[in-house]
Parts: structure tokens; C-alpha cells; sequence
């Protein structure tokens, strides 16, 4: 009696599991390598608290992000400013994109006042009126 | 020879192979804790700017916002031996409690008046924004920073 060869069948079934797992790297790296790309905007400070923040709007608006870090080191756009660049860059900001230009103030809450004002001066000077506080809800300041 | 026997044929192909289900379960967990978000959320809290003296005069195309014509809040935040005081139009509040209760009082007289932050250069940041929050816990809606103009 003469058996069936089922072996050359058995080879030709085509394997999933490695497909996963390499599909599933990709994903994950893309994935961080983009959560990288955002953290280095948003520098880890310690932010002042307060009740009445509010949800920033993530619209199109036109957005400046300054950070103001401990010994008043001042960072925009990943990069250190000093206080008398501000001017400038915000002039720029505003020929570019209006009137509307929101500049974003995220302060290290043990920084002095001292060392935030250049920032507000130099919007005011270049005629930016609209500048808001980075800002976490008192629970998370806690933590 | 001995022919395999259907039963043992049977049994080798209901093994389960871990090892591809481990690889898939742990970048599964992999891919789950990385895209938890653990950071914190972050609100704003929107300010204005006011010249504090009128020293130069204003270009025309760089005009603050205009204000009412109201009687201005301002608060004076000085930094002293090492803690803030507070000042609400030059009436001295010895703690953040009694600022809140004087801006409560004022608010409630009247709320459309604009309120003018002015910290000393010593005040740590948390301490203008607690002042900024009172304000805007109080009522008021609108705050503003005073910026002394440079010459």
C-alpha cells in the first residue's frame, strides 16, 4: 500500500508570525520616533499651577513656544535665545504670519519674574499683545 | 518497518509553539505602554500686555488693546526676606488668602475692571501666576502684565 505524501504541502503554507512580529517593529518604531520628535519640543519643566487653565485650542493659529528654563535660559524652538534676539525673531513671526501670532510662555516655576520679562517686553515691543502661560492643574503640579 | 501510528501524527500537530505567540504578546505590551500617554496636561492661561508708563510714546501700529475707561486693579507682588507680598492698589494683603477675599470684594463691586499684574524681578514665576489665577478665580476677565518699557 502506498502511503500519501502530504511534506511538500506542508512547506508551501505561508508563515504569519514572523510577518507580525516585523510589521509590528515597524509600527513601534515609527511610533517613537514621532513621541521623540514631540518631547524635544516640550521641554520637562516643572510649570506654576493654577485652577482657571484652560484647554489650549489646537487650531491652526500661528504659535511661538518659548521656554524659560532654571538661570533664565531661554529656548525657542529647541535652541538657546538671548533676550535681545526675541525682538527680532517675533518680528519675523508677526510679518509671516499676522497679527494673530499667540507667543507661549512655558516658565520653570522657581524662575524669576525678572527673567520672564524680556520675553513679555520683546512681544510687546515687536506689538504681540497675545501671550499666555503654560500652565498644569494644581493635582498634577503635586506630583 | 513500523509505519507512524495516526494517533501520534495527530498529537504533534495540536502542540502549541510558544515562542511566535511570546514574540507577539510582548510587543503588543511593547506597543500598549508606549503609546500610554503619562504626561501631564498642560492648560494656558491667557494674559495681555500693558505698558506700565507712557515714558515713549506708542507707534501707531504697535497700540496695546484698547482699555475702558475704568479704575485699574493693580497688583504688586514684592519679593521680601524670602516670601511674596502683596499689594492691591497700595493696600498691603499679608497673606495669598487675603488677596483672594480683596479680589473677591472688588470683583463682586466691579468685575469688567482690568486688573494689572506688577511682580518684582525677584518674585519666582509661580508666585505671579498664583496672583494671576486669584484674579482669575475672583471674576475678573481681564489681566494684564505690566511691562516697563526699555529705553
Amino acid at each position: 500500500m502506498r502511503l500519501p505524501v502530504s511534506v511538500g504541502r506542508a512547506q508551501a503554507e505561508f508563515n504569519m508570525t514572523p510577518m507580525i512580529d516585523v510589521v509590528f517593529l515597524l509600527i513601534i518604531f515609527f511610533l517613537v520616533s514621532s513621541h521623540l520628535a514631540k518631547q524635544e519640543v516640550h521641554l520637562d519643566l516643572p510649570l506654576p499651577a493654577a485652577v482657571t487653565g484652560e484647554k489650549r485650542v489646537d487650531d491652526q493659529a500661528p504659535r511661538l513656544t518659548i521656554n524659560v528654563a532654571p538661570q533664565g535660559r531661554l529656548l525657542l524652538a529647541g535652541r538657546r535665545v538671548q533676550p535681545d534676539e526675541l525682538r527680532q525673531r517675533f518680528q519675523q513671526q508677526l510679518d509671516r504670519d499676522g497679527p494673530d501670532v499667540e507667543v507661549v510662555i512655558r516658565g520653570d516655576r522657581t524662575v524669576p519674574y525678572g527673567q520672564v520679562e524680556p520675553v513679555m517686553l520683546a512681544c510687546a515691543e515687536a506689538g504681540i499683545w497675545n501671550v499666555t502661560f503654560s500652565v498644569v492643574h494644581p493635582q498634577d503640579a503635586q506630583q | 518497518m513500523k509505519r507512524p501510528s495516526v494517533f501520534s501524527g495527530r498529537r504533534e500537530n495540536v502542540e502549541i509553539k510558544m515562542t511566535p505567540m511570546i514574540d507577539v504578546v510582548f510587543l503588543l505590551l511593547v506597543f500598549f505602554v508606549w503609546t500610554a500617554s503619562f504626561q501631564v496636561v498642560e492648560n494656558i492661561l491667557p494674559g495681555r500686555l500693558s505698558e506700565v508708563t507712557g515714558s515713549e510714546p506708542t507707534p501707531v501700529d504697535q497700540v496695546p488693546p484698547p482699555e475702558e475707561d475704568f479704575d485699574h486693579v493693580v497688583i504688586r507682588i514684592r519679593w521680601v526676606v524670602g516670601a511674596p507680598k502683596w499689594q492691591v492698589n497700595d493696600a498691603e494683603m499679608p497673606t495669598l488668602v487675603a488677596l483672594r477675599e480683596r479680589l473677591s470684594a472688588i470683583s463682586s463691586i466691579k468685575s469688567d475692571a482690568p486688573v494689572i499684574l506688577h511682580p518684582d524681578a525677584e518674585v519666582p514665576l509661580g508666585h505671579v501666576i498664583d496672583a494671576f489665577d486669584s484674579a482669575r478665580v475672583a471674576g475678573f476677565e481681564q489681566v494684564q502684565f505690566a511691562a516697563t518699557p526699555s529705553i
